[in-house]
């Protein structure tokens, strides 16, 4: 069964064709494809790795006429401020928050979706439901926000119900106990639909055959889904699942999503790393060296998480990333 | 085969070498920013015409773009640049975004030669200053306008070891006019309907009317009460109740001190503090104060309250704003047969706790003009030269009345308009380029003046301001205490709308929610800039 999961098939089969030679003579062999791939190499020694000299400016303070490399250099300073700053302590605690809980409401529902999607039998709703859902992910958070902001105004949807139920009209964008979930609910909204597709694929790749012996055999629906559905499913879960908590703080604690939303009411509640060094560079004026030093924690954090997940990942039996 | 391999080879090549321009492709800022042009220091030995080399000056600006663009259309303003021989090259800068535009310029090296942002008392501003990204201005001397123009108080005490780095864009003569830069205006249609028969003149006369009309919604739209522009200005009204020295202007920098038990302390975090507060939670827990304040954006806020959704608006630039931003774009479209001014109202500075009418009170200024490090002296004198034309009567003069003779006449020393039509559309840039310099927007506020087109507005504008001048006072300040530069002051801010709408939504009751956030002020230093500022005030002789 595991065998009509084709990811690692080829990997396999490429391996034991492979005739033992040396790099170099691979390399020559394949000097055009490996032509091919230089412009890559250096796009991303110019753009990704050449920039990474900025990291420096965590144990500096900035110096505008010396720039990042002529700037002096202060040790661990920044890094110690960071441990006595109240504002970094409350933005690194939401983002910790924030992402985890998004994990945790949004991972489990783009599966679920795809799943009751390939489950539809009428090929026409699957498609009017997948479009559907998938049409908000296309929408910029900053019209999104204006549409939600909205819904959850004094005048608006949102509090017309809670009104006509005898309640009281509150905005729960602005309320400290409403907002995070507000954030949760609003992102799987979002993107349920777009992460469903590479599970819809994964599933689309399961022999139907499997299904239909199933069938003959008497499996109902739910056996179904559990004994042939999720194996198949399972070694895409582990990667994405990798692949999401490696940009847990960035992605997680989305930038987009929080800034449009926010407003000072609630910054104890849903001010992130990447909300804080916003304002405090741009807005307050901080030291760009600082502020350096706080996504460089930021960081060194999603390295542990990515490390924890790939771990993770090989004992539940799946490959990993690396 | 061979063929193949030679059109790989191609296609490799020329994926190599648009790699290579586009990562040469992203030079544009720097064109712009640090370059002098068509300058040529040495290319010119004439001593008859100091203008006679022409000179690209490259200027962020807001919508620079669209207002450059102008210039071509407008006779003036060509006239000015042509006298001082400069063409502009925009550098675009949105409200949106020109405050990190300008920061990563900064730090990038590429500052247009001028450019345009509201920075004093800034942690930035003052590495600017000290680490040599802005160029300091020449002895004024040889500018007879600019030097006058930096005898003002508040403009003179900008400067940084006798030099100064920046013009800033003067907006009134005296801190009395900032009472212009945070106005409520109240809907006096609906207050009527509503059964209110005399206009607010205390805290407790402009609820009941506020009351009256959230209660009765005259015209059935579900009216709020008050609501602004945007939530950076609720500090310039909620703290006029007892506490008006406490007004910012949102920048977070421009806090004012005040003596409290023999020291010098922010006056936010007065006594008078708590009263304020605790009026403004009443105010928002009796339903008075629009429940999304803290969502507003701008110009929703306008559309609110003309379509009578909103029964007043706190909202900044005076009756200049009133009439664009209200009467133009909205209200002549929305009610053609009804006069604006007789439906809406400016509230006169109520009457507080103290007994006294207090206003707003920030500089006398808003935004600066700075300049780069990297322009030479020979551009730095043709730009000074031009700031100091605008400055001069004669500059000032043309670009607000225009042509002498076309657009106006002098007649027994006053001016009379003579242009019929619109002078904005006429001359479409010679505002942008007043501006550039100085707003002087309180040449605006007197009847001889077309920037407030609407002749009513302008009466009560004229009015207002007259009043303000006769019945109100500014308390006292010292200014310099504002200015002064200390370790942990220079870090220090304090963005006291943000506190203020925290406490407005809270549920908490004010005082223990007021308490912990003094203390989180504590926490960043705020006894540590207290002690600092005025250990420097006694060495200073500042009592």
């Amino acid at each position: 069964m595991a065998d009509s999961v084709t990811t690692r098939t080829p990997k396999r089969s490429l391996k034991t064709l492979a005739p033992k030679q040396s790099l170099g003579k691979t390399i020559l062999q394949y000097k055009y494809f490996y032509l091919m791939v230089l412009p890559v190499l250096i796009w991303y020694a110019l753009f990704s790795y050449a920039p990474m000299y900025g990291v420096t400016l965590a144990f500096k303070t900035f110096n505008y006429s010396e720039g990042i490399l002529g700037s002096p250099w202060v040790g661990l300073e920044n890094f110690q401020t960071l441990l006595t700053d109240p504002d970094f302590r409350k933005a690194f605690w939401n983002t910790v928050i924030i992402s985890l809980m998004k994990l945790v409401t949004h991972f489990p529902m783009p599966i679920i979706l795809a799943i009751v999607l390939y489950e539809f039998s009428r090929t026409k709703m699957k498609r009017f439901f997948q479009t559907i859902l998938t049409f908000p992910h296309f929408i910029s958070w900053v019209v999104l926000s204006g549409i939600i902001i909205n819904i959850l105004s004094k005048d608006g949807i949102y509090n017309q119900i809670i009104m006509l139920f005898g309640g009281d009209p509150n905005s729960p964008l602005v309320d400290e106990s409403a907002f995070r979930p507000v954030l949760y609910i609003t992102h799987v909204w979002r993107e349920i639909g777009w992460d469903s597709i590479i599970y819809l694929a994964a599933l689309a790749g399961i022999n139907p055959e499997l299904f239909e012996a199933a069938e003959v055999d008497g499996a109902n629906r739910f056996r179904r889904l559990l004994n042939i559905a999720w194996p198949g499913l399972k070694s895409t879960v582990a990667v994405l699942l990798i692949l999401q908590v490696g940009q847990l703080l960035t992605q997680g604690s989305s930038f987009e999503q929080i800034f449009n939303l926010y407003s000072s009411p609630v910054y104890s509640v849903a001010d992130t790393i990447d909300t804080y060094i916003y304002r405090t560079s741009f807005t307050i004026g901080g030291d760009f060296g600082y502020m350096t030093a706080v996504g460089v924690v930021k960081s060194i954090i999603s390295l542990i998480l990515l490390w924890a997940a790939n771990t993770f990942a090989k004992k539940m039996g799946e490959e990993g990333l690396y | 085969m061979h063929r193949k391999k030679i059109m790989t080879l191609a296609l490799c090549i020329t994926l190599f070498a648009s790699v290579l321009t586009a990562c040469g492709g992203g030079n544009n800022g720097k064109g712009q920013a640090g370059s002098n042009g068509e300058t040529s220091p040495n290319s010119s030995n004439s001593t008859d015409n100091p203008y006679k080399d022409p000179m690209t000056i490259s200027l962020g600006f807001w919508d620079a773009d669209a207002e450059i663009a102008n210039l071509e259309k407008d006779p003036i303003a060509k006239q000015v640049l042509e006298k001082f021989n400069i063409t502009l090259k925009p550098v675009n800068l949105s409200w949106d975004d020109y405050t990190q535009k300008i920061q990563m310029w900064a730090a990038s090296g590429q500052l247009p030669d001028i450019f345009a942002i509201d920075a004093v008392g800034t942690q930035y501003q003052r590495k600017w200053v000290n680490q040599g990204v802005v160029k300091a201005l020449p002895d004024l001397s040889k500018y007879p306008n600019l030097a006058k123009y930096f005898e003002s108080p508040d403009i003179k005490g900008l400067g940084v070891d006798g030099k100064y780095y920046t013009v800033p864009r003067r907006m009134f003569p005296s801190v009395d006019w900032s009472a212009l830069d945070r106005m409520v205006f109240y809907r006096w249609d609906l207050a009527q309907k509503a059964g209110i028969t005399k206009e607010p003149e205390t805290w407790q006369e402009f609820e009941a009317m506020l009351d009256a009309i959230v209660k009765s919604d005259p015209e059935g739209k579900h009216v709020t009460g008050l609501t602004t522009t945007t939530t950076k200005m609720l500090g310039g009204f909620f703290w006029l109740y007892g506490n008006p020295v406490a007004t910012s202007d949102g920048s977070g920098s421009d806090f004012k001190w005040i003596k409290e038990d023999g020291k010098f302390i922010p006056a936010v975090f007065s006594k008078n503090a708590l009263p304020a507060l605790q009026n403004m939670k009443n105010m928002y827990e009796k339903g008075l104060i629009d429940p999304d304040i803290a969502l507003v954006k701008p110009a929703e806020s306008y559309d609110n309250f003309v379509a009578g959704k909103a029964a007043a608006l706190l909202s900044g630039g005076g009756f200049i704003n009133l009439n664009s931003d209200m009467y133009e774009k909205r209200w002549k479209t929305a009610y053609p047969d009804k006069d604006m001014t007789e439906s809406v109202k400016a509230l006169k500075p109520l009457i507080g706790p103290d007994g006294e009418r207090s206003h707003s009170i920030f500089k006398t200024y808003w935004s600066e003009s700075y300049f780069s490090n990297k322009i030479d002296d020979k551009k730095m004198d043709r730009i000074m030269a031009l700031y100091d034309y605008v400055l001069s009567p004669e500059g000032k003069d043309l670009l607000t009345y225009g042509i002498e003779g076309v657009d106006y006449k002098l007649e027994n020393g006053q001016k009379v308009v003579i242009e019929k039509g619109s002078l904005n559309e006429k001359y479409p840039a010679s505002r942008f380029l007043k501006n550039l310099v100085a707003y002087e927007t309180s040449d605006s506020y007197n009847m001889d003046n077309p920037t407030i087109a609407n002749e009513g507005i302008r009466k009560e504008a004229v009015d207002y301001i007259d009043w303000i001048q006769n019945n109100t006072k500014v308390p006292e300040y010292d200014i310099r205490l504002t200015y002064m530069s200390t370790p942990t002051k220079d870090k220090f801010t304090v963005l006291d709308h943000d506190d203020l709408l925290k406490i407005m939504l809270s549920k908490e009751p004010v005082e223990s929610y007021w308490n912990s956030i003094v203390n989180d002020y504590k926490a960043k230093g705020l006894d540590k800039m207290i002690e600092e500022v005025n250990e420097k005030a006694k060495e200073q002789g500042i009592e």
